[in-house]
């Protein structure tokens, strides 16, 4: 058999954003193979069920705190899985020269990291749904705004996804990228996931509502509750969609303002071959 | 898997453009100079072979070429542009085959190849490409079940389904039978028929002299010797060897009259051999033997296993690392 002549017609081209969709079906596809990958979307659904089923008190407009605690784990989500699994698979991607020869053959840094935050984004929304089905099986109710909700699940997915990555350059392999990711895990779970930072005396509550984690999960009960929570739970009180949207806006900047962070920290620091230095 | 191409390598196509120029490209780690200096040009249909020992500058090149890492000073140009800093005009064009597979172990062979041609803006038909290098009944096997010649042949597929204009190869029949390796000098020269430009670097001289229609051998990142084969050979000379009478040291050879001749001792001085390089490589050759039998009869000495014989390319190569070595 000979190979196909190479053609003499001028070469079609393909788009990053093409190539990104078809690297999302390759990252879904890998996924779905990893152990690793449903661990973490266990431990995230773990971690919403166990506030769940402990004793709560209310709070505010019928909500108790335990559901709140919920809500608040429900925004860290992404910060499982996101910092999880991109660190984990983008370390081992590195070290076996998967990244260098995609790049070698033209695939583009913004598709590649594209794909993977897709995925995160995709899943977070999933085990977020998983959530409220929990949240409606103890009798939360449905959510108010629930566009705020997953909107606030999907975005939180591209600053925790950079973090994953950025984690990667630290790591040699994908289990030591595994230990190093433990950390900031930890770190954005106890800063508004465990406990909301709305029960947060106000300059903590101030200084918590910059972190992403908390961001979210201000934004997650606030779509659930349609309450305005922003401020803290005290004095909360349940406004119109556009003044909920209104007062969302520094949380969702404060979302904006990590991915531009995170986002130029990867572009500056992620590394794509083991030998560059 | 059976291809159709003649058995030796084509003629270099010296009449079109490049399609890659390298001119006095320096690469730099801290204090070390990985690349220092280097220059080539590469054709299209044209095999360009990069020789060299363990860290000789070769990866690294090959890096800068694929837009990998940006040059530490010279020019590097692919179609007119520069890899590093617009790849975007390059994307489809070019491909390469790691040193490294750099394959996603948990996809099978099929949906490797498959994901390749996704992400191609004009790819090769991917059952085509697996039969072509032989992996047509591994379709449905986990990478991570390959033995390391198959996933040479894998990570070539991945290349080929993309149909590149120009294709790094950086070793990519290391650990492959020699059945398989003659496959696929048989799917390259066909690559080569059809105008694809080729960068190959391998360890395996025999490669270079069966598929290279020019190459360079590199040494702590410079290139010391460049030129067709023939060309490198007939640079090189030819050489007389015969073993060492008993009790002959060095300095007891006869030297001849020919002054340009080198001569030496080689496998711990078991073995003479004279070096006769330069024009009329031939007469001058017969005439050294010709001293060399009326010195041995003087002496009423014999010279075992006499012979002459044109250099090989594992001669040039051991002697540019040799040279190298001893400074």
């Amino acid at each position: 058999m000979t190979i196909a002549t190479t053609r003499t017609a001028p070469r079609p081209t393909m788009g990053a954003l093409r190539q990104t969709l078809r690297l999302t079906r390759m990252e879904f596809t890998l996924f779905m193979r990893y152990k690793t990958a449903w661990l973490f979307l266990a431990m995230a659904l773990f971690l919403i069920a166990v506030p769940l089923n402990t004793p709560g008190e209310e709070v505010f407009g019928g909500m108790a705190s335990n559901e709140l605690s919920a809500l608040g784990m429900m925004g860290s989500i992404a910060v499982i899985i996101g910092v999880g699994h991109p660190s984990n698979v983008f370390t081992a991607r590195r070290e076996a020269l998967v990244l260098k020869r995609m790049r070698a053959g033209g695939v583009p840094s913004a598709a590649l990291f594209g794909a993977v935050t897709a995925i995160v984004a995709g899943f977070s929304l999933v085990i977020a749904a998983l959530g409220v089905g929990l949240m409606v099986s103890v009798g939360a109710g449905m959510p108010q705004d629930p566009v705020m909700l997953l909107f606030a699940v999907a975005l939180s997915a591209v600053p925790m996804t950079f973090l994953g990555l950025l984690i990667t350059p630290l790591a040699r392999n994908a289990e030591s990228a595994q230990m190093a990711a433990m950390a900031p895990i930890m770190l954005l779970l106890f800063s508004g996931g465990v406990m909301p930072v709305g029960l947060f005396p106000d300059i903590l509550h101030k200084i918590f509502s910059l972190l992403p984690s908390a961001a979210t999960g201000q934004l997650i009960q606030a779509g659930y509750t349609g309450y305005d929570v922003f401020g803290g739970f005290e004095g909360a009180s349940a406004v119109g969609p556009f003044e909920l949207w209104v007062a969302a806006l520094p949380s969702i900047g404060v979302l904006f303002a990590w991915t531009a962070v995170l986002g130029v920290a990867v572009h500056r620091w992620f590394k794509w071959d083991p030998r560059q230095a | 898997m059976t291809t159709t191409s003649t058995e030796s390598p084509g003629t270099p196509p010296a009449a079109a453009e490049p399609v890659v120029t390298v001119r006095d490209l320096r690469q730099s780690y801290g204090d070390f100079e990985a690349v220092r200096g280097v220059s080539f040009d590469i054709r299209p249909g044209e095999l360009f072979a990069l020789l060299g020992t363990n860290g000789a500058g070769k990866t690294t090149t090959v890096d800068v070429l694929e837009g990998l890492r940006r040059a530490t000073s010279g020019t590097v140009r692919v179609f007119g542009h520069d890899p590093y800093g617009q790849p975007a005009a390059l994307r489809g064009r070019t491909n390469a085959v790691l040193q490294g597979d750099g394959l996603l172990d948990d996809l099978t062979v099929a949906e490797t190849v498959v994901l390749s041609r996704d992400l191609a803006a004009d790819p090769r038909d991917p059952a085509e490409v697996m039969e072509l290098v032989g992996l047509t009944d591994k379709r449905s096997v986990a990478v991570r079940q390959l033995s390391g010649g198959q996933k040479r042949r894998l990570a070539l597929a991945c290349a080929l389904v993309t149909r590149p204009e120009v294709l790094y190869l950086d070793e990519p029949t290391t650990g492959m039978d020699p059945e398989g390796r003659h496959e696929i000098w048989r799917l390259l020269r066909d690559l080569k028929e059809q105008g694809t430009a080729i960068l190959l670097t391998t360890h395996y001289l025999e490669e270079a002299e069966r598929l290279a229609d020019r190459l360079a051998i590199m040494h702590r990142g410079e290139i010391r010797v460049e030129g067709t084969l023939q060309g490198v050979l007939a640079d090189w000379g030819d050489r007389i060897g015969f073993r060492m009478p008993e009790d002959v040291g060095i300095a007891d050879l006869p030297r001849p009259a020919d002054t340009s001749v080198a001569v030496e001792t080689r496998d711990q001085a078991l073995w003479a051999a004279y070096t006769v390089s330069g024009p009329d490589i031939a007469g001058r050759a017969s005439a050294a033997v010709a001293e060399l039998l009326a010195w041995a009869g003087e002496h009423g000495t014999s010279l075992q296993h006499l012979h002459v014989r044109g250099a090989s390319l594992e001669d040039v190569f051991l002697r540019v690392a040799g040279d190298l070595n001893q400074n």
